[in-house]
């Protein structure tokens, strides 16, 4: 949007087997702008979102630029894993969901501003 | 006369991770089910090397052993295929590659046959369509085209993928059908997944007292197997599926869908795992397997069962269980070859099953009512009948066998 970047991180706590998702704690959602990206600010933006969150971050690889587990593990300064399981798997496409509507929504709230704006 | 396969085997790991033994084993597995002689096996650290994949002086090094063959378990580009091709005299051919070859000589059914073809041909298209723009760049209007043959191969190729992905959607719904008449017939449908050479096929064995092919190699089964086994009274039907294998292209997965419609339509996935593996293999094959349950969109619950587990002492079954907690919360051992922890197996497949819901339904006092009551006998446990104007039949069994009823006139109550 103008040359900048607009963002939405989710982040969802549950609780899960290998199989399912046993319960859902908490949902959040985190809008942010960017000039530029990189592994920085995506790393920062992650470890804003889960702030507070107990437990493990669990994202997909493609998200932190394929690095190794270690190496983001020292990036955001707590547990990290890429998913295994299915309900990992079934998590993080959860979250992705949830993500992609929320920014939706900001993108169409912006656009309805805009037009608000242009009309007066 | 048969002339014997050789082959040198090498495999590049990046500088920035620790050299994994696990990899070329599982390389030297797959090459001898390929029926090859290992010659040696090679292995480099070093970033990738855009012409070979490997470093020059490794593939001298190998192509002065004499083999018939170089198989790398990185995968290989068409570039990389053409330039060891053109200045060494020596076939070459990579992992995915290497599966492909088995499955080709394993596959006996129709539905195999298609299968790995059409896995073929979705690897060879691109490279195709590549190798077509390549041969199109010096072309000038009215001269020095490729010609309309070399054109057309292309096409050619997507239209036998088209012809081979509607007869596999048939078979798909010849199984679907299979499927809804087993269920009809009271049948539990409970699959068999698991990473290649994990032991289903023995397992499948040890639980039906069948005798499938099972051998110590990967991919030994390639198309399903389906056995009847009654537990305590409730009869189900266990299907031994292929393997599953690390680091496979989405497009072999997609090609063999409608076997691993054999996992994702079943009432219950028995995920087997070879216990007698390092931890850290063993871990690394369970969340493959995961994966590909994932790709195969499996919503049945899952029991995993640690096979072979006589190969190890009581402790380190237990440190393994242990080091696989998250992966595998509660699982059972077995080993099929010995027949230990068969009775747990058969208890847990019972505990996890949906149990049997309890229907009255009431049929029609005719001929046709009670060649249906005659049905049930078979398929469903009948727990009382009550003989009268109409029959009021009370029964334990699956849903579908219940509204199979209701097309002979049966109505629920």
């Amino acid at each position: 949007m103008q040359g900048r970047y607009e963002m939405v991180c989710a982040a969802v706590s549950l609780r899960v087997s290998p199989v399912f998702i046993e319960k859902v704690h908490e949902v959040r959602l985190l809008p942010r702008q960017a000039g530029s990206l990189d592994l920085n600010v995506i790393a920062d933006f992650i470890a804003d979102a889960c702030l507070c969150l107990p437990g493990t971050i669990v994202a997909e690889p493609g998200d932190l630029y394929n690095l190794e587990i270690w190496r983001v593990k020292s990036i955001l300064g707590r547990e990290f894993k890429y998913p295994e399981t299915i309900a990992e798997r079934t998590a993080v496409e959860l979250a992705h969901h949830i993500s992609v509507a929320g920014r939706r929504m900001t993108v169409s709230e912006d656009n309805g501003i805009d037009q608000d704006e242009n009309q007066q | 006369m048969n002339e014997e396969k050789t082959a040198v085997l090498l495999l590049r790991e990046s500088q920035n991770k620790p050299l994994d033994p696990h990899k070329m084993e599982e390389l030297r597995g797959l090459a001898e089910a390929a029926g090859y002689r290992i010659v040696a096996q090679i292995s480099q650290k070093r970033g990738r090397d855009y012409r070979y994949q490997i470093g020059r002086g490794k593939i001298e090094e190998a192509v002065a052993l004499g083999p018939g063959k170089l198989i790398f378990y990185n995968p290989l580009s068409p570039g990389q295929v053409y330039n060891i091709r053109s200045e060494f005299p020596v076939a070459v051919i990579d992992r995915f590659n290497l599966i492909l070859e088995i499955f080709a000589s394993r596959a006996c059914s129709r539905e195999a046959k298609l299968q790995v073809e059409l896995a073929r041909l979705s690897y060879d298209a691109p490279q195709v369509r590549n190798a077509l723009s390549l041969k199109k760049r010096g072309e000038q209007p009215g001269f020095r085209g490729s010609g309309a043959y070399e054109q057309s191969m292309y096409h050619d190729i997507r239209g036998r993928m088209a012809k081979i992905r509607a007869e596999l959607q048939d078979v798909q719904s010849h199984g679907e059908d299979r499927r809804k008449r087993r269920r009809e017939q009271g049948f539990d449908l409970v699959a068999l997944a698991g990473y290649t050479n994990a032991g289903k096929s023995t397992l499948l064995n040890a639980l039906t007292g069948s005798q499938v092919e099972a051998k110590d190699q990967p991919f030994t089964t390639l198309s399903p197997t389906t056995r009847a086994l009654s537990i305590s009274g409730r009869r189900m039907l266990l299907t031994d599926t292929v393997g599953f294998i690390d680091d496979l292209p989405h497009f072999l997965i997609k090609a063999f869908r409608s076997t691993l419609s054999e996992i994702s339509e079943a009432d219950l996935v028995l995920l087997v795992a070879d216990m007698s593996d390092p931890p850290d293999l063993l871990r690394r094959k369970l969340a493959a397997s995961h994966k590909a349950l994932w790709d195969c969109d499996v919503r049945a619950p899952i029991v995993t069962v640690l096979n072979k587990c006589d190969r190890l002492d009581e402790q380190s079954s237990a440190d393994k269980e242990e080091s696989i907690r998250d992966l595998a919360p509660c699982p059972v051992l077995a080993s099929a070859s010995s027949g230990f922890g068969m009775s747990t197996l058969q208890d847990c497949i019972m505990q996890r099953l949906e149990p049997l819901r309890e229907y009255e339904i009431s049929l029609p006092n005719t001929s046709q009512g009670l060649s249906e009551l005659s049905r049930l006998y078979e398929t469903a446990e009948l727990l009382s009948v009550k003989y009268g104007e109409r029959l009021i039949v009370r029964l334990r069994g699956r849903q579908e066998t219940v509204a199979r009823a209701g097309l002979a006139g049966g109505q629920l109550l």
